[in-house]
């Protein structure tokens, strides 16, 4: 396992917690999460709904501060980088992946893709020009020009990976991106983004409830009432749905 | 960004078209207001502008001739007459009253001048000509196009048949029109053949224009003496008064309506479009992207107003002139731009209302 102190690491979690107040009650979403990302791999965050993997990937992203811990980002602690600097570090750094993958349903396909590489500083043209690349590669071209809206699943959990890593981000975070997909599909996404991992020396982050997609991680990582419990091998996966097949 | 805003627009057409449809009506209630203001300012004051005279003489207790009573003598024009530098001087009456025509009835202000001097009859005849004889009368074209009166026929003044000789232009002031007859058929009318309203004097070339006035003054008591630009601008101010305040609340309402549906309509897209913009915010939208979007969101409607009302405009003001002719309208490029500037302003405005709405957004709720 790499350590916290290596240079490469891109995600470094140490004892972060987050603490939310609901009404008068405090919601202890995360727990002195530890967590090391390095180039290369494709991480799985597993756990049941309200586990506190959401917040995790947000707390990871930088749209969320931490109650108490620290975090780093690429090799930066992320109290270093201000409100600016986030941005155009989630713009030019991180690929997201959203739950029913949110593409913007009112400009065509291509635009979707196009949008982030415009947020990352890139000429309209050249944008849209990459964007229709990136569709062809994903052997979704034909769609450029239609609106998400009239795509089936299986094409917008393509278009959501295009638009994902069109910055060929060092980092993708992926918030269970399986949730709407049939099995094979969804197995398909991870496929997709394990070869970014692999290909590309990039890092993702997948969080997800889906026990049968953690076959195809890296790691797996166990996250049981905010805390990442076990950083263990894909094998050991079982333990979070004990009794329960691996699928 | 602005495809990007064209597209939410179109995106939803009935909502487009209504709202484009509500703002174009302000705006052309903002032109028309401003349309009719100028053509009864216009029509109120013109036959003042166009008139030749240098100096005009009421008594003291008024300083226009559109809302005040002036009472003064012919006898007292040839002493004024005398003075050094008065080329000519020559009186005119005005008196409010009803002219009938088979049955029908209306009210003008009618004008009593002296034809030979030349001074003090319509600005300007667009049809027939001016008044020579006692029995004939000249009358404002919306007047008579309202009541369908034309050249040749006759109308009644108490018991006197006039007959229409010329239409003048000019002459609408909206709530009033002026006609024109001779002094001496004023005076009768009236029943008081030495009366007049006002002295019309022209000096000769160069003469001391005050020098006149006191002189005028001194020779004449009661009265008080007001250049040309003087006189001018006392009716027009006498006008301001009395529409002005209503011009301005109605435009206020008006200008309020737009700032509402625009802002109703921007906000109503944001907060339609929530997680798209948390989605923005999450994928590192630059500063400004956001609010850019809402503001040429704006800026497009409002153009799109602004072209619907133009189009929109003159024909409507055509349609509202033929109905009831009294209203004249005057339209410039000046207030065109004037109307514009302020959609644009307010366009603005409702941005940053609406733009209230984006802080309440967060890019969390993008993973909600
Ligand atoms: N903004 C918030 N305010 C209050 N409670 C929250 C907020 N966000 C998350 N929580 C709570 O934190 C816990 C973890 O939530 P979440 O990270 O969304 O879990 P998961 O993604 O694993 O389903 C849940 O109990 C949730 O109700
Ligand atoms: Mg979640």
């Amino acid at each position: 396992m790499r350590s916290a102190a290596d240079p490469c690491s891109y995600v470094v979690l140490k004892n972060v917690s987050k603490t939310f107040l609901d009404g008068d009650q405090k919601v202890h979403a995360v727990r002195d999460a530890c967590l090391v990302a390095s180039p290369g791999e494709l991480i799985v965050l597993l756990g049941p709904s309200g586990s506190g993997k959401t917040t995790l990937l947000t707390l990871i992203a930088g749209l969320l501060s931490p109650t108490s811990g620290s975090l780093s980002l690429f090799g930066q602690s992320l109290t270093s980088y201000s409100n600016g600097d986030l941005q155009s570090m989630r713009a030019k750094r991180i690929g997201f992946i959203f739950q029913n993958f949110l593409l913007i349903d009112s400009i065509p396909v291509v635009e979707n893709v196009a949008m982030v590489l415009r947020f990352s500083g890139r000429g309209r043209s050249d944008a849209l020009a990459r964007a229709r690349e990136l569709l062809d590669q994903f052997g979704i071209g034909y769609l450029a020009r239609k609106l998400p809206s009239a795509l089936s699943q299986g094409e917008k959990q393509r278009v959501a990976v295009a638009r994902a890593i069109a910055n060929n981000p060092e980092l993708i975070i992926a918030d269970e991106p399986t949730a709407s997909l049939e099995t094979n599909q969804g197995f398909d996404i991870i496929r997709l983004l394990h070869d970014y991992a692999r290909q590309e020396r990039r890092c993702v982050i997948v969080a997800t409830h889906d026990l049968r997609i953690a076959d195809l991680a890296d790691r797996v990582l166990r996250v049981v009432d905010g805390r990442v419990r076990v950083q263990c091998p894909q094998d050991q996966a079982k333990e979070v749905y004990p009794g329960r097949p691996v699928a | 960004m602005i495809s990007y805003s064209a597209k939410i627009l179109t995106g939803q057409p009935l909502r487009l078209a209504i709202t484009v449809a509500g703002i174009s009506l302000c705006i052309v209630l903002m032109l028309f207001l401003l349309a009719a203001y100028h053509g009864v300012a216009d029509g109120s004051v013109d036959y003042i502008r166009k008139n030749r005279s240098d100096l005009w003489v009421l008594s003291s207790n008024a300083w226009n001739i559109l809302r005040g009573s002036s009472i003064l003598l012919t006898a007292d024009a040839a002493r004024i007459e005398g003075i050094n530098g008065v080329k000519s001087v020559s009186s005119v009456l005005f008196l409010l009253t009803g002219i009938r025509k088979d049955g029908q009835q209306a009210t003008v202000y009618l004008a009593g001048f002296d034809p030979e001097a030349d001074l003090g009859g319509p600005p300007d005849i667009v049809q027939g000509r001016t008044v020579n004889g006692d029995d004939e009368i000249v009358l404002d074209r919306d007047f008579a196009r309202k009541f369908n009166l034309s050249l040749g026929e006759s109308v009644r003044v108490r018991d006197t048949l006039l007959e229409i000789v010329g239409i003048s232009d000019g002459t609408n002031a909206l709530v009033i029109q002026y006609a024109f007859v001779t002094l001496r058929r004023a005076q009768q009318l009236i029943g008081y053949p030495g009366m007049a309203t006002c002295f019309l004097v022209t000096t000769e070339p160069g003469a001391n224009i005050r020098a006149i006035s006191e002189g005028i003054k001194k020779k004449v008591s009661g009265v008080e003496v007001y250049d040309h630009e003087t006189f001018l601008k006392n009716n027009i101010r006498e006008l301001q008064v009395g529409f002005l305040p209503f011009i301005y609340t109605v435009a206020a309402i008006g200008v309020v309506v737009l700032t509402a549906i625009l802002s109703l309509l921007l906000s109503v897209n944001i907060l339609e479009r929530r997680k798209d913009f948390a989605v923005f915010k999450t994928l590192g939208s630059p500063r400004g992207f956001v609010s850019g979007m809402v503001i040429s969101q704006s800026a497009l409607i409002s153009l799109a107003g602004c072209i619907a009302a133009i189009t929109l405009y003159f024909p409507l003001v055509n349609f509202i002139e033929r109905v009831t002719p009294e209203i004249s309208t005057r339209t410039s490029i000046w207030q065109m731009s004037a109307v514009v500037a302020v959609v644009l302003a307010m366009s603005v405005v409702s941005s940053l209302i609406s733009m209230q709405r984006l802080r309440g957004i967060y890019a969390l709720e993008a993973f909600s």
